[in-house]
């Protein structure tokens, strides 16, 4: 049992954190998406294209915080030209996704092989990975110093993108206007909110959170690219997201949980025989059960609504056949 | 053949033919940049995809033993897509049928053809009961189906990687993997040398049956119509509810089938890393064979055999990344989901066809 409490360290909570970050990203994303009611399941794609496009930005410029860029005007890229597609051709979001899903995942490596030949994976000595910052006085504090800092960029800025999505969202005309549009779209539009607008503005950022997320991977985490990276954390961002029920604060512990239990299942191999696959296997199951409890509810109200409706009706029944009477 | 049923089948095959025309279009181009011989790909990824040499040299072969689990996986999102259940859970249902047959297939000990029947049907039973978790959450609670199934994915990745490292091991061996089955649980092959066999002619059959029960049965006319409209489906006094439990069912006991059949023909033993997107694949394949049996089967096969070119063809001839067929598969994918964009342009075309043909008999008629 010692074995099994000496995994709770401050590394472990330092190596949670960073692996929770691509997922944070790619599910605030997610939940934007679901906010404005565009179901987006290509993050797992638009986070493997911003992992291999920063990497070869922060090459080919020498700059790895302009490889971060270069991912997210990726990610974003790749939103919009999901957006159009959606908008101006009708096409299904899903089998948009699936496709790009498939193609980004082939053709990166296409690229890299092309590119530099006959390889499984990618680096060079040139790339500098993202440094990490330590910040001055929060440093020194004892115990939460070290879990608050000495992270880069790209884990700080997913904080506040966290806060700043909070704050659009709900304390904000333009954040409500969006969850309008994904709550019932032609209510929206016929009260001259413009849907088409906010729900490509939240496909393309959302494309840029996920391509940052996947950079995290690249430039920020490792500093190199293999096939398939992004290794299926797009779709526990997506499952984050639900998880979290799309609001940024949810998320944002959603994404905590998956991060430490990868973190964890990583720790326990070392220390105990625990397998770490089944310790993955938590937050999955989580997310279905909450999935499944979200659905519960909207059910229980319908039906309270439904029984409330039934006994106005009836109440309103007895009282016109007690009105003529009179 | 009359010309209405001809006219639909030919609306319903343009689409996917100019989708795969332009993913070779945008090969063309990849290739181009590559620097690389044009018209020498094409010929090499046909000849090494879809090419027959010689008897018992054939590379065709190897496109329809590699199609085998693609049929069955794609046909397993036929059933589910067709009863309006946008399933992607093939690729867990795969997994955990691939499980339970290598599992039996070493634990108990059958002659045999009783042997594989078992396996067989215990795989269908599991992916049956994988299927039917999503379809009663969707029924009873309203469970979106597209993400209970997109969890229970990971979760039989994790249980199964899980099996193979640790419960179902073999002994001694450093990459985990479960031991082989028995000989009298594996599929035959017709050719030596190769792995075609039984497994196909099952899946040429699962695509009949699955045809005739969609199209030719009462039940199966219930799910396409709970499928296209739930409201119609209710007037009619058919229970969409039941006919969608029914379709999770039969969509998760054909890609239970498919695993088995992966195990048994094909590997005859699980490891890890066992699916490598399969499940996935027949999705793909379901959408591009336009969510019809016959599709399906034709799809299949064109995918294992450009993916077979690119690999075998591509790769080794012309070092080019064998990279390239899934990036084609993926762009085809792309452009049927963008099929309006080419209806608008068919339609054009057919109403400009049938005025000049219409002008020509007005002709001759004078």
């Amino acid at each position: 049992m010692e074995g099994f409490f000496s995994v709770f360290t401050v590394e472990l909570l330092n190596s949670g954190i960073r692996l929770a970050t691509p997922i944070l990203l790619a599910a605030l994303g997610g939940a934007l998406c679901n906010q404005a009611g565009v179901l987006n399941l290509a993050l797992e794609s638009k986070m493997l294209l911003g992992a291999f496009v920063g990497i070869l930005a922060a090459f080919y410029i020498g700059n790895s915080y302009a490889g971060l860029l270069v991912a997210m005007a990726a990610g974003g890229l790749l939103g919009l030209l999901f957006a159009f597609l959606y908008h101006k051709y009708k096409v299904d979001l899903v089998i948009l996704a699936i496709a790009f899903n498939l193609i980004i995942v082939e053709l990166t490596v296409f690229v890299m092989r092309a590119l530099f030949g006959n390889v499984g994976s990618w680096s060079d000595p040139s790339i500098v990975r993202i440094p990490d910052i330590h910040i001055p006085l929060i440093e020194d504090i004892p115990f939460l110093g070290p879990i608050l800092s000495g992270y880069n960029i790209i884990v700080y800025f997913s904080w506040l993108a966290t806060a700043v999505m909070f704050v659009v969202l709900y304390k904000m005309r333009s954040g409500r206007h969006l969850r309008a549009v994904g709550e019932n779209k032609s209510a929206a539009e016929t009260v001259g909110i413009n849907a088409v607008l906010l729900q490509t503005l939240a496909l393309v950022i959302s494309g840029m959170l996920a391509g940052l997320g996947g950079a995290f991977l690249s430039i920020g985490h490792l500093k190199l690219f293999t096939r398939n990276m992004s290794n299926g954390r797009g779709w526990i961002a997506i499952a984050a997201a639900m998880f979290g029920v799309n609001h940024p604060v949810g998320v944002f512990l959603a994404s905590l949980f998956f991060g430490f239990a990868d973190a964890f299942s990583v720790r326990i191999q070392n220390v105990t025989d625990l397998p770490p696959n089944l310790v993955k296997l938590l937050p999955n199951l989580a997310t279905l059960l909450v999935l499944i409890l979200i659905a519960l509810r909207s059910k229980l109200a319908l039906s309270m609504a439904r029984r409330r409706f039934r006994a106005q009706l009836r109440a309103e029944e007895a009282s016109a056949v007690a009105e003529p009477s009179s | 053949m009359n010309s209405v049923r001809f006219r639909k089948i030919l609306d319903a095959i343009l689409v996917p033919l100019l989708a795969v025309l332009s993913g070779l279009v945008v090969m063309g181009i990849l290739i181009l940049f590559l620097k690389k011989p044009l018209f020498e790909s094409y010929a090499i990824l046909f000849s090494n995809g879809f090419g027959c040499q010689a008897y018992g040299n054939c590379i065709f072969i190897t496109a329809l033993e590699r199609a085998t689990p693609l049929i069955l996986t794609g046909l397993s999102a036929v059933v589910a897509f067709r009863s309006g259940m946008f399933s992607i859970g093939q690729e867990g249902q795969y997994l955990v049928g691939a499980a339970t047959a290598a599992w039996l297939g070493y634990a108990i000990h059958l002659p045999p053809v009783l042997h594989p029947l078992v396996l067989i049907l215990a795989a269908m039973l599991v992916g049956a009961g994988y299927g039917w978790i999503p379809g009663i959450l969707k029924v009873k609670l309203g469970v979106n189906e597209l993400l209970a199934t997109i969890m229970l994915n990971s979760i039989a990745a994790l249980v199964v990687e899980y099996l193979v490292q640790f419960p179902m091991r073999a002994e001694k061996s450093t990459t985990a993997h479960s031991p082989v089955i028995d000989e009298s649980a594996q599929l035959l092959a017709f050719l030596p040398g190769s792995k075609w066999g039984v497994g196909f002619v099952i899946a040429v059959l699962a695509v009949i049956l699955v045809y005739i029960y969609l199209w030719r049965t009462k039940s199966g006319y219930e799910q396409r119509m709970a499928g296209q409209s739930k409201k119609f489906a209710l007037f009619g006094g058919i229970r969409s509810d039941s006919a969608a439990v029914r379709a999770m069912l039969i969509s998760g006991a054909l890609s239970g089938l498919a695993g088995a059949i992966e195990v048994m023909g094909v590997h005859r033993r699980i490891m890890t890393g066992f699916s490598v997107g399969l499940g996935f694949d027949g999705l793909t394949t379901a959408i591009l064979g336009q969510v019809h049996p016959i599709g399906v089967f034709i799809v299949a096969i064109l995918f294992s055999g450009l993916k077979l070119g690119a690999q075998i063809g591509l790769q080794l001839k012309l070092d080019i990344p064998r990279e390239l067929g899934g990036t084609i598969i993926g762009f085809i994918i792309l452009f049927v989901a963008a099929g309006k964009l080419y209806e608008e342009n068919i339609v054009r075309a057919r109403d400009w066809l049938l005025s000049r043909r219409g002008s020509k008999l007005k002709g001759e008629s004078q």
